[in-house]
């Protein structure tokens, strides 16, 4: 009997490690939403080119799973933000169709006060939430308060900072004013925790409601299975006529990437996304199936902690960022679905062009000089935390590993599991981490990272990498509140070019998302977070 | 056999309590705060505090402890910090697809594995012997994740017999989505079964009742079925119920590869999001499983056999 004893309790801790080597694949927990879908593949279907066609379902086959509907309280990173964007909209938007700039959702226009303190939006007429209940500018005010409050938007109070209050002032009207500018504060509404969701549900069935909720988006709920899969209905109240094009839509939560490929290749689902990256050629060789590369501003994200005495000079992390061979790291790593970067944080649209920053460079030679400059001439050990069950982070850290050793730096690995990784970054426990698998903004303008970075406020330490910069804080602090584009254009440049020169951590590739799907799938349009736009996504006749 | 039986319980109930104290301790002691993996790049001081608030996780360890005792005795375990959701109905709205694998693949292992058993040790040294030992060992050493993939493309991608994966409820989606996860399962139990029920079939056929059945004119196939086989197989069965631990381990990579929606995947869900209250609850259960079996087995066995009950007493 001991022995038995013995060995159940071996295989319930067998299971707990086992799946605690597991890894992640949702970023160590970052809340990742992805940024500047470009709509994505060339249709291969000629069908794609004609008029959508209404009608139809679609299975999704996702790698993270939905397990909360509640907007302001999410739980699984893109599991939870993708699906409340079937579900709800803002008052504002993301442009469906890519580019970085915001357009009307619920207000179909908005004024903004001169000293960019008072914004008033006007609601298109005869808004109905999916049930057909009314939607009424009290229901929007009172949403948004929501949105300011921290103790209800626990996903992401940081993007409320700065509004004062919300009011309707009438039918159609509502009037939410700031306590300073906030230069983002459009990006910021056209997010989830500013959702609009169905008050008077709500507040009469408290946290029921989320079982079952009810929004303003181009689908509502049909069905909500934990674990194994979510349904949509087309939303007949959808403020968009025509839209969306499919009747019912079925996302299979399948964490297993193989699984998903195969589900792909067999038919049995009509769409996937987390393409992993040594998949996509052979994908891309099926002319049923579609890949589609969705830029957002993601990246490789290798801090450098400036504790660590070599870390702090910045000679060294020049010479670091100098030895990597992003272009080759791009070709065997990423399948060349890669960019090499220009600048420290990931790639958004207001970023200067190559042509005005230059990507990083690779150059041994540079690389010894600048290690030469430095006060660890001779060299120094380090290590290198990288997540498991990531075989790309592995073949990194491997590369980063040999390159920077013929600079003289002697990196050591240490593989762990992503939770671990991400709470010894947040604790300042490292000396090199790539932190996240994949480090994301959550609006797709640069705001967010350069405050994490430079602004003391945001209680990050630099992004944890504990460089600080009071010229930078400066700068930061000016371009957040600035509500002039164009000087916001040029003062991002020059941000841009201080971080550069700073180089607080190494952006080592950015990188989009990939999807898949049958090439019988039309308008799989990604915004500029890369969300997916399913009202815009119909499926053609016949494939070609 | 009354002290027998108390004696029994008592090792059970500090066992159980062990399972607790360890899984508490291990979920508490790995690196990683579920609220600022909740929270992600956001979690400021402030909020990480106010979620362990919510969540009673700024109790000190005892404290906490004592609580998921007293849960454990009231069946009433808590909150899921990582599902917002009550811990006894999440489980059970996923124990199900795990325990039709389980049965499934243990019925696929018997029905596959009996019939080879009883080859083997009627061949026994021969060609189709070896043959079937090799065959087990093969499909034992392989990953069940890797096995899990190979079924899937074979029996669902080019022969479409099945979907690749995913998960049907009612009795023909559960043959339809269960039939290759629980083949993997089967196949990676047959050892098991092969090997020692071979074993004992082995000893029994040479056993002098064996040689009185065999005198009396009683064909091979009974001899076999019925008068081999009856001592045989108790053995076997004592040791598919004592695996079922391993068995965690097994479905945790099976229901991942399938997509179906059991306790597996919520575990491994449960340890990266480090949700104690799931974790401690579900890894509490399975651990409760093996003792129940257990303690159910030694009493079985004491009841057949007065040398186990009286053994204490001399």
């Amino acid at each position: 009997m001991r022995k038995l004893l013995l060995i159940g309790a071996m295989g319930a801790l067998l299971a707990l490690l086992v799946s605690a080597c597991g890894g992640s694949s949702s970023g160590g927990g970052t809340i990742s939403v992805a940024k500047e879908g470009e709509g994505g593949a060339k249709a291969v279907n000629a069908a794609c080119e004609e008029e959508p066609v209404a009608g139809g379902t679609l299975v999704y086959s996702r790698q993270l799973e939905t397990v909360t509907l509640n907007p302001r309280e999410i739980k699984n990173g893109n599991g939870d933000i993708f699906a409340d964007e079937m579900l709800y909209n803002g008052i504002v938007r993301n442009d469906p169709n890519g580019p970085d700039k915001v357009v009307p959702g619920l207000a179909e226009s908005w004024d903004v006060s001169k000293d960019g303190l008072t914004y008033t939006f006007h609601l298109r007429k005869g808004l109905k939430y999916s049930d057909g209940s009314p939607l009424s500018a009290e229901d929007v005010a009172w949403n948004l308060e929501q949105f300011a409050d921290p103790e209800v938007n626990i996903s992401l109070a940081g993007v409320a900072a700065g509004m004062e209050s919300a009011k309707a002032t009438d039918d159609t009207t509502v009037v939410v004013k700031l306590e300073h500018p906030v230069a983002a504060f459009l990006y910021n509404l056209a997010i989830f925790p500013a959702f609009i969701v169905d008050r008077e549900k709500l507040e009469a069935e408290g946290p029921a409601f989320w079982k079952h909720p009810v929004g303003t988006g181009p689908f509502k709920l049909k069905e909500f299975a934990g674990g194994s899969h979510i349904t949509f209905e087309k939303n007949p109240y959808y403020f968009e006529k025509g839209k969306p094009y499919l009747d019912s839509m079925r996302w299979n939560f399948v964490p297993n990437s193989n699984t998903r490929v195969l589900a792909l290749k067999s038919g049995e689902a009509q769409m996937i996304d987390g393409v992993p990256f040594a998949q996509v050629e052979s994908l891309q060789g099926d002319t049923n199936l579609a890949i589609q590369e969705v830029e957002l501003p993601q990246e490789i994200l290798l801090v450098t902690n400036t504790k660590v005495k070599a870390l702090a000079d910045v000679h060294v992390r020049h010479a670091l960022s100098l030895a990597i061979n992003r272009p080759q790291l791009n070709e065997t790593v990423f399948r060349g679905t890669g960019t090499v970067p220009n600048s420290v944080i990931q790639n958004f649209e207001l970023d200067a062009s190559d042509q005005e920053v230059p990507p990083f460079e690779f150059n041994v030679e540079k690389a010894k000089a600048e290690m030469a400059k430095s006060k660890f001439a001779d060299g120094f050990t380090v290590s290198l935390q990288y997540p498991a069950g990531f075989d790309y982070f592995k073949q990194m850290a491997l590369l980063v590993q040999q390159e920077m050793g013929q600079i003289g730096v002697n990196v050591k690995l240490e593989e762990l599991e992503a939770a671990t990784i991400a709470e010894k970054w947040l604790e300042g426990e490292f000396e090199l981490t790539f932190p996240f698998t994949g480090t994301t903004s959550d609006v797709p303008v640069p705001d967010e990272y350069a405050s994490f970075y430079a602004l003391p406020e945001a209680e990050l330490d630099g992004f944890k990498s504990f460089w600080t910069n009071k010229e930078a804080e400066g700068l930061v602090q000016k371009f957040i509140s600035s509500t002039d584009e164009g000087a916001r254009q040029s003062e991002w440049k020059v941000i841009q070019e201080l971080f550069n020169e700073e180089m607080p951590s190494l952006n080592v590739m950015d990188f989009p998302l990939i999807n898949g799907h049958q090439s019988n799938v039309c308008g799989t349009k990604a915004n500029g977070l890369g969300v997916d736009q399913m009202q815009e996504t119909w499926i053609a006749g016949k494939s070609s | 056999m009354l002290v027998y039986l108390i004696k029994r319980l008592m090792v059970s109930i500090v066992v159980l309590i062990g399972i607790a104290l360890g899984t508490f301790l291990i979920i508490h002691l790995v690196p990683g705060d579920p609220a600022k993996i909740q929270l992600g790049v956001h979690a400021t001081p402030a909020t990480v505090a106010k979620l362990h608030h919510e969540w009673g996780l700024d109790r000190s360890w005892p404290e906490q402890f004592w609580l998921y005792l007293g849960n454990i005795v009231t069946f009433n375990f808590g909150n899921s910090t990582a599902f917002s959701s009550n811990v006894a109905e999440l489980i059970g709205n996923r124990i199900g697809p795990t325990a039709i694998l389980v049965a499934y693949g243990l019925l696929i292992a018997l029905v596959i594995g009996v019939p080879l058993a009883i080859v083997a040790a009627v061949r026994q040294g021969g060609v189709v012997d070896n043959a079937i030992r090799v065959l087990t060992t093969f499909t034992f050493a392989m990953p069940p994740f890797w096995l899990g993939l190979m079924l899937a493309l074979l029996l669902g991608f080019e022969l479409k017999w099945f979907p690749v994966s995913g998960y049907e409820t009612g009795i023909s989606g559960i043959l339809r989505t269960c039939t290759v996860p629980a083949l993997t399962i089967g196949l990676g139990l047959l050892v098991i079964i092969v090997r020692n029920l071979r074993a004992n079939l082995v000893t029994v056929l040479h056993g002098e009742y064996i040689e009185a059945a065999r005198a009396r004119g009683y064909s091979e196939l009974r001899v076999v079925a019925k008068h081999a086989m009856r001592n045989s197989i108790i053995g076997v069965i004592t040791i598919l119920a004592s695996i079922f631990g391993f068995m965690v381990g097994i479905l945790v990579l099976i229901e991942n590869v399938f997509q179906i929606p059991g306790a597996g995947t919520l575990l491994v869900q449960a340890v990266s999001k480090r949700d104690y209250q799931l974790v401690q609850t579900l890894v509490f259960l399975s651990g409760a499983v093996v003792v129940i079996v257990g303690f159910l087995t030694d009493v079985a066995y004491a009841w057949l056999d007065p040398r186990i009950r009286l053994a204490g007493r001399s």
